[in-house]
This record gives structure tokens, C-alpha cells and sequence, in this order.
């Protein structure tokens, strides 16, 4: 009779899933606590609990922000570097990129390091590409080197000397050294042994720096979940949507620091279609996450706080962190995303934001400034009174106004030209994000099923979905919790690293596999745990490499690698190739049935069965409710019905549906019917 | 005002992604040694009347501007209407918008009704074509015929592929064929990803309403542009920039000079009339190149998220005398082009900064670029360059070692670890250089030093300039520390380079030492807060001795710093 639960912390709500031993589902959701997320998460908890036994619960996997807030707000510890004697200053020089404005902005500041340069320290050493110590390590050096960062009060040093992935010994040596003064070393052939040491340092830097503050969160929650009486592990989402314990999660806190988007794209993974694009919007962006046969696409390649644009990622801006994350495309574009009319007579939105503080105008909190959602309100495709299940009023005069006095007013246009012509700059900014993660990568979006999630999302999702030839959309039955309900659809596991150019594959992976299984405590061939081996390969030459499956037979890897670059480049090329790095992750599986199709969620037979935190009254009855909403291609503004999940059953557009997590616009062209699982599915054209 | 003209900005966007994309494929899947150390590939949408419409976000103006000014050469030899879909065209030539025979640019039309109506072009700077030095950099060249293989507008590839003619030459001319060929695929892959994107632009919109759409972004832009400029102080400012020498007669300097008018409805007049002639030595640039420089320098002064297409350029208007240094003539060799067109875009920068003191910049150390090459095959190329401190800023210090560049920040500057596994050589350190940043109330930022030693034989060849006449301060500030190139023999002894060398033989055991130069400074060094030198001690910026020779500061033992009287 045990429950699991996974619990999202972020920004703004905390949401909780509890899943019963019989696959019911129940939800909570709770205003994010700041100060001490612990007491959101408990709150949320106890609400989902009920009157249930604490003690039941055998699982909670977690997703946080806290690692990415750390970074982002720098509240991090104090860290000391190590390095290479005559690299001191690498980090403080960075390796930003000045993109688009910052291009022609002569007062441009490059970044503030991760480190201060006063606390950045050399020591003599040097080791080559293979592994061959050129000077011996410096011993007394070292040991000056960590008086000195305790002189300065410094308690936590990352070390990352040139080559360590080649040869770890001077590293492992400097480690040892400092320890005698200073508490906490972190060392970059443990944390990331990868070529490339810039973003093997940083990546290290950012363990040392969040690493104590990850852990002493872990504890505190430990303690308070204890406190109520919940003594199962936590567990942590990974970046990459693996889940690791609690205590593994605070020495790779880099790991985590993308666990909440990608506990939503599990959500999306799980919504039982094999093929599936994630979208995900939200207050101020959108997030976009290509899923094939069930896998989320993976990248190596990661910058925290990095700047995008149109939905790619810009390299050189943030701080890059090597560890694997779900590949996801981000835009700006989200509901409090601000319209505004340029000097030269131009719609624009984003991408400044409203956020949540005054937020869009029609919240009633001093905003004057019209958003995405002041359109959306105009458009009638959001109710002033239904709003997040009543739960806040908006104001459609404080939207009006806000267009015709900053848009529809400059534009000489009408109140709703002005507001759909925001809705569809939204739509294709979004839609760029779709573009990043297939087009460009050279993935045809059609036949995709695009899962749409978050507050916003299935308000915009079918329009974009039109852009790309996608017919079929799907609103999960849990679309404002989707995160939270993605976390218990992942696997323990974690991944490892090294690179290793000519070096011995078997002997290597061998490794690599038994490290992993080390970190999750698992023993390799036991039932449920699996290895996953791959490589990153290239032309021999080339700087940039594709990861692809690993196989042991060189012509079979030198052809994976072929498709894999033709359809990443849309080039046809065969070469002599070379692997640089080999990588693994262990995996022991979690075994369970997925959250959207839980079988519980429906009596067998029985009438559709309004999802539990909905309350309110039987609908089926009443007169149906409709709404004037704009549809352009109908001539403007038209009634249209306005149905829940449950009085749905199969529609064709324009309609609108709304319950207490979101509101989908049913385009005209779109059937909306409910499904088994109660999701919603729009498809395009004809029939559901 | 129609549905389409109000949500305009989304076709702008797809029109500047479709450039984007090109660029991606072009970086990951070619070899130059400059993509491969992280540089970015440069991309472009222009129509058939040569008007630049789009550019990816990580194109410079060096290569948007080349690709502007060659495309109506390329169309004077071979006509429009005798173009096939699939046909992809390539040049290099300097005095046609080129910029030097590395650079190749690379075009492919899309064609709307039959006829090409729009082009999509790549750019990068290709592994080796030849010429006195391996990767293009030949600094004492006296003509272009030492600077490698010229290629006139040309049919590089039709549907059926890289035409085997074409293939052949530069194979031929390259001291590494097969990566020349490799990044010529990569060119041709990027130019047809964006015209893919922009064949279904004309679908979405139909061939009209595109091209309304594109009159529309193009007239916006220049509004912007306009608007911008008539923000700026009316009048006539000038300035110049001496360059230490030509790299063959170490007597001679010469000089660029401008002259900005800002004039109310008119827009901006860059003049560089009087600006000395073309010599026959690496420092003169192809047109395009120095309207580039000028175009960036005017467009530090605007509002930056305005656009970069026609439009914008309508609004500034360059003057650049032909056969002068800016604007060479054939033979002229143009391979040095880095050090005309920074001379310009410095003397732009200090004309805009009398103009508008509370924005003035100081004068920045410039961009030292250097090629390590295999004295015999098998050839290794590595070539890169470092960025001087860039100069102080009125309220602010000026950044280390990244130079005002185009706007290229640091992230072009290759890694130890990749480099190291790809060439014989070790790389010693990359430092800052203390005191090297010109004092002043805000300072200069610092120079940097690199040093290189080799395992192997191997020739370096160098391109800087201001190691003689150091970048100066201003309204009482002092000039930037001068850098240099150095060769360290093995007994530890240092011998200094001339700015501009060709292939100068080191040793195994020898080191390659760059130093670069420090940018000047804004105000007195005296009015410089005592606890803004002592967070220059801190950092290392700044070393004691410096702290008072420049600022009149001591540090006591305890840690504590005082201005020393006088």
C-alpha cells in the first residue's frame, strides 16, 4: 500500500502529485515558499496526503530550482580555484561572447567570473594530452596555495588542472594537500573529466559553489519531512530527467539544475504517444522538447543564464556546465510577456516580461503595460472570472484599456485586430522554439504529437501546432502540474564521463559503468539496472562531435555516426572519424505505470470522471455556457461554447475549455474530444 | 494597416533564422582552423538587387558587408537569367567586395517565378589557399598574387554537386585539399538550408508579399537608423589613426583619417578623405572591409538593437577615396586588412567621442592576430589572435584583453586543451599584464600575454600595430602599455619581434611569446580613488610598483593604501 509523490518547486507554485497504490492520483498546489522552499513543499504535501498515513509513503522525487537560482542570484558559497601554473587569470578573462545588442555596446562588462580573481591560484605542475607528467607537482606550493585560501576565509576550492581527464594524479595530490585546510575540495577529473578545461573548470566551480548549499537543503527537508512523519529517501531529478539520491544530488548539484523543465518533458514522454513534442508555457517563456520513440533528446552542451534567441541556445553567454541536460528550446514568450509598439510604428512583444510583479494589466496590480494575457482576455479566449479556477479576478477593463492606450490607439487599429495580431507574434515566437528543436536539427515536425502543458500553453498550443503541420494536440489530464507528475516517471540513474581519445573502449566503458553504479549504489547485472554506452564522435579534424550509440563494431559506430551527422547537418560525408569522449549512465529502473494513462483515473465503463480537485457542481445538465471569443477566419468575434473535461465528450471548433488547471482554445478546423486517460485531444481537420 | 503588415515582426524574425541556420550548418561541419577553435560562420539573405535583407546573429559586419558589395559583381559576370536552380557561385576577389583569398563567399539564388529574386550567401575564412604563408596570413606580401589563388565570380557547384573543374583548382592550391573541400561543403550545405526557408517564406506569404514585407523591414529599419541618428550632436568631428609601419619599411607610418558630419535630416557622412595611399605591403583593405569599419564604429553610437540591413546603411553614407589605404586598387595586396580598417573604426570611435564626451571611449590596443605553421608536410595550421585591452570608458574602466573588435568577444580564443591534442607545441600560460592598462581616473583595460613553446620546428607569422605608437588616453589619461611579439630562446633570453613578420623560424624548445597592448585611459591617474587601486592590487591588475608610479599610491604591510602627496 505504498504512495509516491513528486514534489515541483517553482518560482511561483509549488504543485505535489501523490500517487496511491492503486495508481489514483491526487494534486495539490501551493505558492512557493522562498525563504525556505521546505515549507511549501510541506504544506503541499500535507494537503495531498489527506487524511492518509504518512508512513505509506515510500518515495518522493524532487524537483528543484535551487541549484539554478544559486547560480543565477550567485548565492552560492565562496569558492577558491585551482589551476595550472600560468592559467590563473582564465577564469577572471571568461570566454563570453558579445551577441546581438551587446555587439555594438561599447560600455559591454564581460561577465563577473564564478570566481573572484583575488581568490583564483596556481601551482606548478604539468601534465600533457596523454596523461605524461612534462613538470611534477609542486607540493610545497600547494600547501602555500591552501594557507592562503584559508587566510582569506575561503572554506570550499575547486581544482582543474590542464589534462586531468588524461592523468587525474595531480589533481587527486592537490586534493589532498588543501584538505588539511580547507574543508571542502571539489576536483574536476571527479566532477567532469572532459576535454576542453574551461568548461571543465566551470563546471566544476559551479559544484563547489552550490554543492554545501544543495546540501544543506536536502537535510533541512529530510528533517521536516521527518518531522511529519515521512521517513521515505528523497530523491532528485537530474537535468538529463534521471533521478538520483539525495546524498549523490549534493555532490553533483550541477546535475539538477535543469530537473524541473525536465521533469515536464517526462510528463510529456508519458503521455503514452511515442513521437511527441513538448510545450510547455508559462509566465514569461515557453519551453520545446523533441521526444522520439519515448527518449527526450539529450544535449552535452549547456549555459546557465545563457542568453537565446529564437530558440537557440548562444554559446559563450552564461555559464556553461558539461553535465548532460534534456535538450530543450527556450523563448521568451510567455503570458506576461509585454506588447509594446516601436519607434518606427512596429508590434512587438517580449522580450520583457511583466512577470508576476505588477504583472499583466488585467491582474489588477498596477501594470499598465499590455501582455500576452491582457490579449488573450480581450481575445475571450480567457474568462475574467474562471481565471486559475477562480481562485483570482481578472480585470477585462484594465486589459482594454491597456491595448487601446499602447496599441490599438499608436496602430489606428481596432481593440481586437491589435490583440490578435499579439496573440500570433506569441504564437510564432513560440513557434521558433518548435523550429529549434526539429527543423533545425533536421527533424520533420509532421506526425508529431505536440503535448501542450503549463498555465498558457493549451491556450496557444493548437495555433502553433497549425504552423508546423502538427494535427494533434494533447492537454493531459494533469497539464497544470505536468512537472510534478513527470517526476514519477523517472528511472534512477546518472551518467558518466571521460575523455579519452585512443584510449581502450572496453576497458574505459568497463569504468565508467562501475563508477556509476557506485554513485546510484547499484550493483551492475542485477535485475532493473541497465548501462547505456555512448560516444562522442567526429570527422578526424573536425572540433565540434555528435554523441551517438555506441557500438563495438568501428564500422557500425563510424555509420550511426553518418546518419547522425546527416541529419543533424543535412550533409551526405564519410571520413576517417575519432572518438574523443565515451560516456555511460546507468539506469535502474523504476517500474511503473506511467502517470497519464493510471488506470485508477477512470472507472472502467463509466462516464468520464472529472479530475479530483475540481470539485464543484454536475454540469451535465445546465445550459451549456458560451462566451464571445475572436476567430478572424469567422469574421471576428462569435459565441462559442464553453465546456469542462467533463461535459466535452467530442466537439468541433471554435470552443473553449476550461478547468481549474487551464483553458484550451479549440481553434475553428480542431475537434476537441476527451480521451480515456482524461486528456484532451484537438486534432486538425476532420474527426477526432 | 493590415493583419500582415501588423505582425510583421514575425516574418523580420524568419527572414534573420533562416540566415541563422545557415550559419549553424556552416560552424559544425567545417574544418578552417578558425571555425574549429570557435569562431562563427557568417550568413546573409540578400535580394537580386544586392540589398542586404538579413544576417545571423553572429555574422560580423566585415562578412555582411562583403557579401553586400560582391553580390552585384557577381551578377555584372554572370547574369540572373542564365542562372539553374541549384546553382551555387563563389569568389574571393578583393577589389569585388572580397576581403582577402582566404575568405570565400559563397552564393546560391532562390528563385521565385523562374528568376532568381533572392540570394542566400555564406562566408568563413577557409583552412589554406595558398600564398607566402599556411592559412592565409602573409603579412609581408607586396602583391596579391603572394596572397593566393584569386577566384573571379565562378559556378562552384550545380544540383549534381561541386563542379569538378573548380574542385580541381583549389585542390590544387590549397596546402590542405581536403579541408578547403570540406569547408567548401559546408559553405554550399548552409546556403541551401537558408533557401529552403526562404522558398517556403515565398509559399507562406506568395512572391508579392514577400517582397512588400521585405520593402517594409528594410524601410523600417532605415526610420530607426534615421531617428537615431538625429538624437546625435550636429557638427563635423575629426580624427585620425597612425599606423606604426607597413611591415616592410620600418621608417614609414601612415595614416587614416575621417571626418564625421552629423547633420540634422541628413544622416551621417563618414569621410576619409586624406587618408594616405595603398603601398605595396599588407596594410590596405578592399572597400568592403573598410565600410564595414565605419558602418560598426557609427552604429556604437546608435540605438544597438536597431537591425543590420539595407536600411540601416541607407542612413549612413562612407566616403572612401579610392586607392587609398581604405580602397586598394589591383595589385594592392589587401591580406592585411585588419589593421586599415581598426584605423578606422578607432578614428571613428574618437571623432564620436569629441563629439559625445559623456560617451567617449579611449583609445582600445587592437586585435594582434599570429599563424603557427609546420615548417614542411604534413602541414598543421594554427592560427588565431589576441585581443589588446580595450580602452577606458567616461564612468567606467575598459574590459582586459578583448578589444572593441566588431564587437567579438573572448570566446573566440582558442582553448589550451584542443589545441594542444591537435598541435606540437605547449602552451605555457595566458595572463593578464600587470599595469599594462593605461592609468586615468577609469582605466585602460589590460593587455594580455601568451606564450607558446614548441615541441616541433615551426614558422610564425605575425600582424599587429599599435606596438609602436601606444593607444592614448584621454582628458588626462595616459596610453595603454605597448605589447609586442617576442621570441624566447631556450636559454630563457628574449628577442622582440617586428609587428608584421612572415615566417620566422622557431625552434623546438623556442617559445612564441604575445604580449598585447593595454587600452588608454579617461582622467587624471591622480583622481582615481585610492580603494579602486587597491581592488586593482587585489586582482593582480595592478602591482604595487605600478600603484605608485601610475597612481601615487602606497601599500603598507598591513594592507592598507594611501595617496602619497604630490
Amino acid at each position: 500500500m505504498s504512495h509516491s509523490i513528486g514534489v515541483d518547486v517553482g518560482g511561483t507554485f509549488t504543485d505535489v502529485v501523490l500517487r496511491g497504490p492503486d495508481g489514483g492520483i491526487s494534486v495539490a498546489k501551493c505558492l512557493s515558499t522562498h525563504d525556505d522552499p521546505a515549507d511549501g513543499i510541506v504544506t503541499g504535501i500535507t494537503t495531498a496526503l489527506g487524511h492518509r498515513d504518512p508512513s505509506l509513503v515510500t518515495r518522493i522525487v524532487h524537483a528543484t530550482t535551487l541549484a539554478t537560482n544559486a547560480v543565477l542570484e550567485r548565492r552560492g558559497v565562496r569558492v577558491a580555484y585551482v589551476t595550472t601554473r600560468g592559467f590563473r587569470s582564465a577564469i577572471p578573462l571568461g570566454r563570453y561572447a558579445r551577441v546581438e545588442e551587446d555587439r555594438y555596446d561599447l560600455r559591454f562588462d564581460p561577465p563577473a567570473p564564478p570566481v573572484a580573481a583575488g581568490d583564483c591560484f596556481e601551482v606548478p605542475e604539468r601534465v600533457n594530452d596523454r596523461g605524461e607528467v612534462l613538470e611534477p607537482l609542486d607540493e610545497a606550493a600547494v600547501a602555500r596555495v591552501g594557507e592562503e585560501i584559508a587566510r582569506r576565509g575561503v572554506t570550499t576550492a575547486a581544482v582543474c588542472l590542464l589534462h586531468s581527464y588524461a592523468n587525474p594524479a595531480h589533481e587527486r595530490r592537490v586534493a589532498e594537500i588543501l584538505r588539511r585546510v580547507v574543508p571542502t575540495v571539489v576536483i574536476s577529473s571527479e566532477v567532469w573529466p572532459e576535454l576542453r578545461e574551461y568548461e571543465r573548470a566551470t563546471t566544476t566551480i559551479m559544484s563547489a559553489y552550490v554543492g554545501p548549499v544543495m546540501a544543506g537543503y536536502l537535510r533541512r527537508l529530510t528533517a521536516r519531512l521527518a518531522g511529519i512523519g515521512i521517513t521515505a529517501p528523497v530523491h532528485v531529478m537530474d537535468s538529463a530527467g534521471g533521478v538520483m539520491s539525495a546524498e549523490l544530488a549534493a555532490r553533483r548539484a550541477v546535475a539538477t539544475i535543469e530537473s524541473g523543465p525536465a521533469a515536464g518533458v517526462l510528463a510529456a514522454a508519458a503521455s503514452g504517444h511515442p513521437d511527441v513534442i513538448s510545450f510547455d508555457m508559462g509566465g514569461t517563456t515557453a519551453k520545446t522538447c523533441v521526444i522520439r520513440n519515448g527518449e527526450p533528446e539529450i544535449t552535452h552542451e549547456f549555459h546557465v543564464g545563457g542568453k537565446g534567441s529564437f530558440g537557440g541556445r548562444r554559446a559563450g553567454t552564461g555559464v556553461p556546465v558539461k553535465t548532460p541536460a534534456i535538450d530543450l528550446a527556450e523563448v521568451g514568450a510567455g503570458g506576461g510577456s509585454i506588447a509594446w509598439v516601436d519607434p518606427a510604428g512596429t508590434l512587438r512583444a517580449g522580450p520583457r516580461s511583466a512577470g508576476s510583479e505588477p504583472g499583466p494589466a488585467c491582474y489588477g496590480l498596477g501594470g499598465d503595460e499590455p501582455t500576452v494575457t491582457d490579449a488573450n482576455l480581450v481575445l475571450g479566449y480567457l474568462d475574467a472570472a474562471s481565471f486559475a479556477a477562480g481562485t483570482m479576478s481578472l480585470s477585462l477593463d484594465l486589459a482594454e484599456k491597456a491595448v487601446d492606450r499602447r496599441l490599438a490607439g499608436p496602430l489606428g487599429v481596432s481593440r481586437a485586430e491589435a490583440a490578435h495580431a499579439v496573440h500570433e507574434i506569441a504564437n510564432a515566437s513560440m513557434g521558433s522554439a518548435v523550429h529549434v528543436v526539429t527543423v533545425q536539427r533536421g527533424i520533420d515536425p509532421r506526425g508529431f504529437v505536440m503535448v501542450a502543458f503549463g498555465g498558457a500553453g493549451p491556450m496557444h498550443a493548437a495555433r502553433v501546432a497549425s504552423r508546423f503541420g502538427i494535427s494533434t494536440v494533447v492537454v493531459p489530464a494533469h497539464c497544470g502540474v505536468g512537472s510534478a507528475a513527470g517526476l514519477l516517471a523517472g528511472d534512477l540513474s546518472t551518467d558518466r564521463v571521460l575523455s579519452a581519445p585512443g584510449a581502450d573502449p572496453v576497458r574505459v566503458f568497463a569504468i565508467l559503468a562501475e563508477a556509476a553504479a557506485a554513485d546510484l549504489n547499484v550493483t551492475l547485472g542485477s535485475p532493473g539496472v541497465s548501462v547505456t554506452r555512448s560516444a562522442d564522435v567526429r570527422f578526424t579534424g573536425q572540433a565540434h562531435d555528435l554523441t551517438v550509440r555506441w557500438s563495438d563494431s568501428p564500422a557500425e559506430l563510424a555509420d550511426r555516426f553518418f546518419a547522425r551527422y546527416r541529419q543533424v547537418y543535412g550533409i551526405e560525408q564519410r571520413g576517417p572519424i575519432e572518438v574523443v569522449s565515451y560516456r555511460v549512465r546507468v539506469t535502474q529502473s523504476a517500474r511503473h505505470s506511467p502517470v497519464g494513462t493510471a488506470p485508477g483515473a477512470r472507472e472502467p465503463g463509466g462516464p468520464p470522471k472529472r479530475p479530483r480537485a475540481h470539485g464543484a457542481a454536475d454540469a451535465s445538465d445546465a445550459a451549456e455556457v458560451r462566451r464571445a471569443a475572436y476567430f478572424p477566419e469567422l469574421g471576428g468575434y462569435i459565441q462559442v461554447p464553453v465546456l469542462t473535461r467533463a461535459t466535452l465528450g467530442e466537439r468541433a471548433g471554435p470552443a473553449i475549455v476550461e478547468d481549474a488547471e487551464a483553458t484550451i482554445v479549440v481553434p475553428p478546423g480542431w475537434t476537441a474530444r476527451l480521451a480515456d486517460d482524461m486528456a484532451v485531444i484537438l486534432t486538425e481537420g476532420g474527426a477526432a | 494597416m493590415t493583419a500582415e503588415t501588423l505582425t510583421a515582426e514575425v516574418l523580420r524574425n524568419a527572414l534573420v533564422v533562416a540566415a541563422e541556420e545557415a550559419s549553424i550548418v556552416v560552424v559544425r561541419s567545417a574544418y578552417s582552423t578558425f571555425i574549429v577553435e570557435g569562431s562563427d560562420a557568417s550568413a546573409a539573405i540578400l535580394d537580386a538587387s544586392g540589398r542586404l535583407v538579413a544576417q545571423s546573429m553572429a555574422t560580423t559586419l566585415m562578412n555582411s558587408m562583403a557579401l553586400k558589395v560582391a553580390l552585384p559583381e557577381l551578377l555584372k559576370d554572370i547574369p540572373a537569367p542564365g542562372m539553374r536552380p541549384g546553382d551555387v557561385f563563389v569568389l574571393n576577389d578583393a577589389y569585388r567586395g572580397g576581403v582577402h583569398t582566404n575568405d570565400l563567399l559563397v552564393y546560391r539564388p532562390v528563385f521565385v517565378a523562374g528568376e532568381p529574386a533572392y540570394f542566400t550567401a555564406t562566408m568563413i575564412h577557409v583552412s589554406d589557399l595558398g600564398g607566402l604563408s599556411a592559412g592565409g596570413m602573409a603579412p609581408l606580401a607586396t602583391d596579391i598574387f603572394l596572397e593566393g589563388l584569386q577566384l573571379p565570380p565562378v559556378l562552384l557547384a550545380t544540383a549534381h554537386g561541386v563542379e569538378p573543374a573548380i574542385e580541381a583548382i583549389l585542390r590544387a592550391n590549397s596546402r590542405t585539399p581536403d579541408k578547403v573541400m570540406g569547408d567548401v561543403r559546408a559553405l554550399v550545405a548552409g546556403t541551401a538550408v537558408a533557401a529552403a526557408r526562404i522558398e517556403a517564406l515565398v509559399g507562406e506569404y506568395g512572391p508579392a508579399g514577400l517582397a512588400r514585407g521585405i520593402d517594409d523591414y528594410l524601410d523600417h529599419t532605415e526610420t530607426l537608423t534615421r531617428a537615431a541618428l538625429l538624437a546625435l550632436p550636429a557638427g563635423r568631428y575629426e580624427a585620425s589613426y597612425p599606423i606604426d609601419d607597413d611591415g616592410i619599411d620600418l621608417t614609414a607610418s601612415h595614416t587614416v583619417r575621417v571626418a564625421v558630419t552629423l547633420a540634422p535630416g541628413s544622416g551621417a557622412v563618414l569621410d576619409f578623405d586624406g587618408t594616405d595611399p595603398q603601398v605595396p605591403a599588407a596594410i590596405n583593405s578592399s572597400s568592403s572591409q573598410s565600410l564595414a569599419a565605419a558602418v560598426f564604429a557609427m552604429r556604437c553610437f546608435l540605438d544597438p538593437s536597431i537591425a543590420m540591413n539595407d536600411g540601416c546603411l541607407r542612413a549612413i553614407e562612407v566616403r572612401l577615396p579610392p586607392g587609398s589605404l581604405l580602397n586598394a586598387r589591383p595589385p594592392y595586396p589587401c591580406g592585411g586588412r585588419f589593421v586599415p580598417i581598426y584605423a578606422a573604426m578607432e578614428a571613428v570611435f574618437q571623432a564620436l567621442s569629441d563629439a559625445m564626451p559623456e560617451r567617449a571611449i579611449a583609445a582600445s590596443g587592437i586585435l594582434q592576430p599570429f599563424s603557427i605553421a609546420a615548417v614542411g608536410a604534413p602541414y598543421w595550421i594554427h592560427l588565431s589572435y589576441d585581443f589588446g585591452g580595450v580602452g577606458a570608458r567616461q564612468g567606467k574602466d575598459g574590459p582586459d584583453a578583448t578589444g572593441v573588435h566588431f564587437g567579438i568577444g573572448r570566446n573566440s580564443v582558442p582553448q589550451v586543451e584542443p589545441v594542444e591534442t591537435r598541435c606540437p607545441l605547449v602552451v605555457e600560460s595566458v595572463e593578464i599584464v600587470p599595469d599594462s592598462g593605461g592609468p586615468g581616473r577609469y582605466r585602460g583595460g589590460l593587455g594580455s600575454r601568451t606564450v607558446i613553446r614548441f615541441l616541433a620546428d615551426a614558422h610564425v607569422t605575425t600582424r599587429g600595430d599599435r606596438l609602436r605608437n601606444a593607444p592614448p588616453g584621454r582628458s588626462g589619461g595616459l596610453p595603454g602599455r605597448l605589447g609586442g611579439f617576442h621570441l624566447r630562446r631556450a636559454d630563457g633570453s628574449l628577442e622582440r619581434l617586428d609587428s608584421k613578420v612572415n615566417n620566422v623560424r622557431f625552434g623546438a624548445g623556442e617559445a612564441f611569446v604575445i604580449e598585447t597592448t593595454g587600452g588608454g585611459g579617461i582622467g587624471s591617474p591622480g583622481d582615481r580613488p585610492v580603494e579602486e587601486v587597491l581592488a586593482d592590487l587585489d586582482t593582480g591588475r595592478v602591482t604595487p610598483h605600478g600603484a605608485l608610479a601610475d597612481y601615487g599610491v602606497t601599500l603598507h604591510p598591513d594592507g592598507r593604501a594611501t595617496r602619497v602627496a604630490g
